[in-house]
């Protein structure tokens, strides 16, 4: 049985300790403050709006006038809308579905402890750490008709002023750019993988296929699964090097960019919010999907 | 704590004033900032620059706020700080716009005679030659702006290049047949480039677009309907794409260079033989690459009907933001900038439409002076349409198709002329 003084001060210990922590929860949600009110202010605050202006059209120089939704009728029949989504589509499939795959198969070749393997890391990451304004401009030169990529292949191709290759010069720029990134989640995930899991496979004598297909690609599904996420979102979010090396032209232009000509250039904010709320619903759809489809495999 | 709190009140209430001081063009004093903004062109940046310090030493209560826009921002920048009432008090911006977008938004305040010095908006018309006033217009009648550049288009060639092929340049290039013949004489004396068009942006496109579209009479849009189909408008983009790749050859177009910030950089470094010019352009080379400036002649732009000569103008105008507080002071400036064309004229090759201009001793130390008059004398400007910078798109895109993919021309246009519908009906 507890004596009734024992109750007594753990009870009042309890309540001071409860009293402290909400001392101290409010206190970090006051420090959080200024952040929230910022991001409330500057994030949630114009994406609201976006919502909103979806139904006008306005001008930017004249006030909005509520059309419903004729923005979206509109964009769904309009072939320039519906060519940037499918140019998206093929720029975030054909750039981050290779850059994945070849960033698993770096990662486990880069994860071997051999002399030079840090300065071989480095050169991959180096990508990485240029804008991507600065990437598109080095790559305009090698991307030109007497550049370093036609001499290499010896090939003759136009890159950048074809509509038969344009799509493919980004995809190609884009793919040796972003690989460093998903290098890094993923020599991240196999260093946190027991390397004792791999010594009693070997031990049983399964092979280094087996062993990759068989538990190191299952024990880095998480790893996977968040690279997955962010390579549709930088996919779908693209806009720099196209705008830098093609301004859209010859079947480049991507969603992002035909937002920013139809907001800035063309000032219809109205259409370029409805199309900002289409690609809202569809990025928030496309993770769903695969958060439920990670949640299922956990 | 008490140092603390006194530093914090310090530091409000400067933030407070400087917010104020911000707010405020006008001081209590009388002192008067007036904001205005213009492209980026260094040797006009250099005369604005200079007519700014004596503008500002005759009137040591006003400041003039100076800014340069890059160009391919500068509509983009312009349009969205109006709109937010952040915009500068006097814009410096060209005829398209104006006409597509400025006025017909009602951005603008017209002219104001009195600060211009003048008792009507008559006398301020009846300073400059019929016409060259067309571009800041309004539909209403109203004159929104004074120009401080007034462009023709005229053909510069490579003097020397013509000497290795054995061509006379001296002998005028009438027809683009002509142009032909002499940029093939020139190919085979290894000069490549012969000619070619400027692949930059999509106001490059639809200004060389239509300056081939004046010469065949044609028209991107009837109403909202887009008329790039129409027969005239079919045969300037074939004379595009069989100058450029077809027939009629005389330059590779992916060999061109496409540096947005910098045209004409063929024709500068002596790359390119042949390049349609325009007054500003020729200044540019001058002070960029003088040793091939003293190679290049300008010569008329040849035509497509020697019976009726057609080229394309356009304008630059000094407008005032019509949300401006300093309406009165920026007309007297915009008054100063247009008292000074000589200055212009020296300085920068811009010429300013007055009256006379031409017999003016600074124009007649332009060289090919008159070339440019003539230039003048059969320009007209572009046709301009609700949402341009759409259809500078769409024309884009038409000639990209045309030219770099093969597409035939009827196809190319009647895509283009699809688009065009859609954006003035959508």
């Amino acid at each position: 049985m507890v004596s009734p003084s024992f109750t007594t001060r753990s009870s009042g210990s309890r309540s001071r300790g409860a009293a402290s922590r909400a001392r101290r929860s409010l206190a970090g949600f006051l420090f959080a403050v200024p952040a929230l009110a910022l991001f409330l202010l500057f994030a949630i605050y114009p994406g609201v709006q976006v919502f909103g202006l979806s139904l006008f059209d306005y001008s930017l120089t004249s006030p909005p006038e509520f059309v419903g939704f004729d923005n979206f009728a509109f964009l769904s029949s309009d072939p320039r809308f519906l060519e940037a989504l499918g140019q998206t589509a093929f720029y975030a499939i054909g750039t981050y579905v290779p850059a994945l795959a070849l960033a698993l198969v770096l990662a486990q070749a880069l994860s071997t402890r051999i002399r030079g393997m840090g300065f071989a890391r480095l050169l991959y990451f180096l990508p990485l750490a240029m804008s991507w304004v600065a990437v598109s401009i080095i790559w305009r030169v090698v991307l030109h008709p007497e550049g370093l990529l036609n001499e290499v292949l010896q090939l003759d191709v136009n890159w950048l002023t074809s509509s038969a290759s344009a799509r493919f010069a980004l995809v190609i720029m884009s793919i040796w750019k972003e690989t460093g990134f998903f290098l890094i989640l993923f020599l991240a995930g196999l260093s946190a993988i027991p390397p004792e899991v791999h010594e009693a496979a070997r031990i049983d004598g399964a092979g280094a296929w087996r062993r990759f297909w068989s538990m190191t690609f299952p024990l880095l599904r998480p790893v996977t699964a968040v690279c997955a996420i962010m390579a549709i979102l930088r996919g779908m979010q693209s806009f720099s090097p196209q705008a830098v090396l093609t301004d859209g032209a010859f079947g480049t232009e991507v969603i992002n960019l035909f937002v920013y000509k139809t907001a800035f250039e063309s000032a219809r904010m109205g259409r370029a919010s409805a199309v900002a709320v289409l690609m809202f619903v569809l990025l928030l759809g496309l993770a769903l999907v695969q958060l439920r489809a990670l949640r299922r495999k956990d | 704590m008490t140092t603390q709190r006194t530093l914090a009140a310090l530091a409000t209430a400067s933030l407070a004033a400087a917010a104020l001081a911000g707010c405020s063009a006008s001081g209590g004093d009388g002192d008067v900032t007036v904001s205005f903004w213009t492209h980026t062109h260094p040797p006009m940046i250099e005369v604005y620059e200079q007519l700014i310090d004596e503008y500002e030493d005759a009137n040591p209560n006003v400041t003039i706020d100076y800014q340069t826009i890059p160009n391919n921002e500068f509509n983009t920048k312009m349009l969205t700080s109006l709109s937010n009432g952040s915009g500068p008090d006097i814009i410096n911006m060209d005829d398209s716009a104006l006409r597509g977008d400025y006025i017909p938004k009602g951005l603008l305040a017209p002219v104001d005679p009195a600060a211009l010095g003048e008792s009507s908006t008559d006398d301020v018309v009846a300073r400059y030659v019929e016409g060259t006033l067309a571009g800041a217009t309004g539909d209403d009648g109203e004159l929104y702006g004074l120009p401080s550049e007034f462009n023709g288009t005229a053909l510069a060639i490579n003097v020397a290049h013509f000497e290795d092929a054995g061509l006379d340049p001296d002998a005028p290039l009438e027809t683009w047949d002509d142009l032909v013949e002499a940029g093939q004489a020139l190919i085979d004396a290894g000069h490549t480039q012969a000619f070619s068009f400027l692949y930059l942006h999509s106001g490059w496109y639809s200004q060389q677009f239509q300056t081939l579209l004046h010469q065949t009479g044609g028209s991107i849009a009837d109403g909202d309907e887009g008329a790039l189909d129409s027969p005239e408008a079919v045969e300037a983009l074939r004379w595009w794409a069989d100058l450029a790749g077809g027939d009629k050859s005389v330059a590779d177009p992916n060999a061109t260079s496409r540096e947005a910030t910098v045209p004409f950089q063929d024709l500068a470094t002596g790359t390119q033989s042949m390049a349609i010019v325009y007054p500003w352009s020729m200044d540019q080379i001058a002070e960029t690459n003088p040793d091939t400036y003293a190679d290049l002649k300008v010569v008329p732009l040849p035509q497509l009907d020697t019976a009726s000569p057609s080229s394309r103008v356009y304008a630059y105008y000094w407008a005032v933001n019509k949300a401006s507080k300093q309406q009165e002071e920026s007309w007297k400036f915009v008054q100063f900038l247009s008292e000074h064309s000589e200055d212009f004229l020296a300085g920068t090759d811009f010429v300013q439409p007055l009256v006379g201009w031409q017999e003016s001793s600074a124009a007649q130390e332009i060289p090919f002076i008159d070339t440019w008059g003539a230039a003048y004398a059969t320009g007209k400007f572009d046709q301009v349409t609700p949402h341009y910078a759409e259809v500078q798109d769409a024309i884009t895109e038409m000639v990209n198709d045309a030219v770099f993919d093969g597409v035939p021309v009827e196809d190319a246009a009647a895509t283009a002329s699809e688009a065009v519908t859609r954006i003035l009906q959508g």
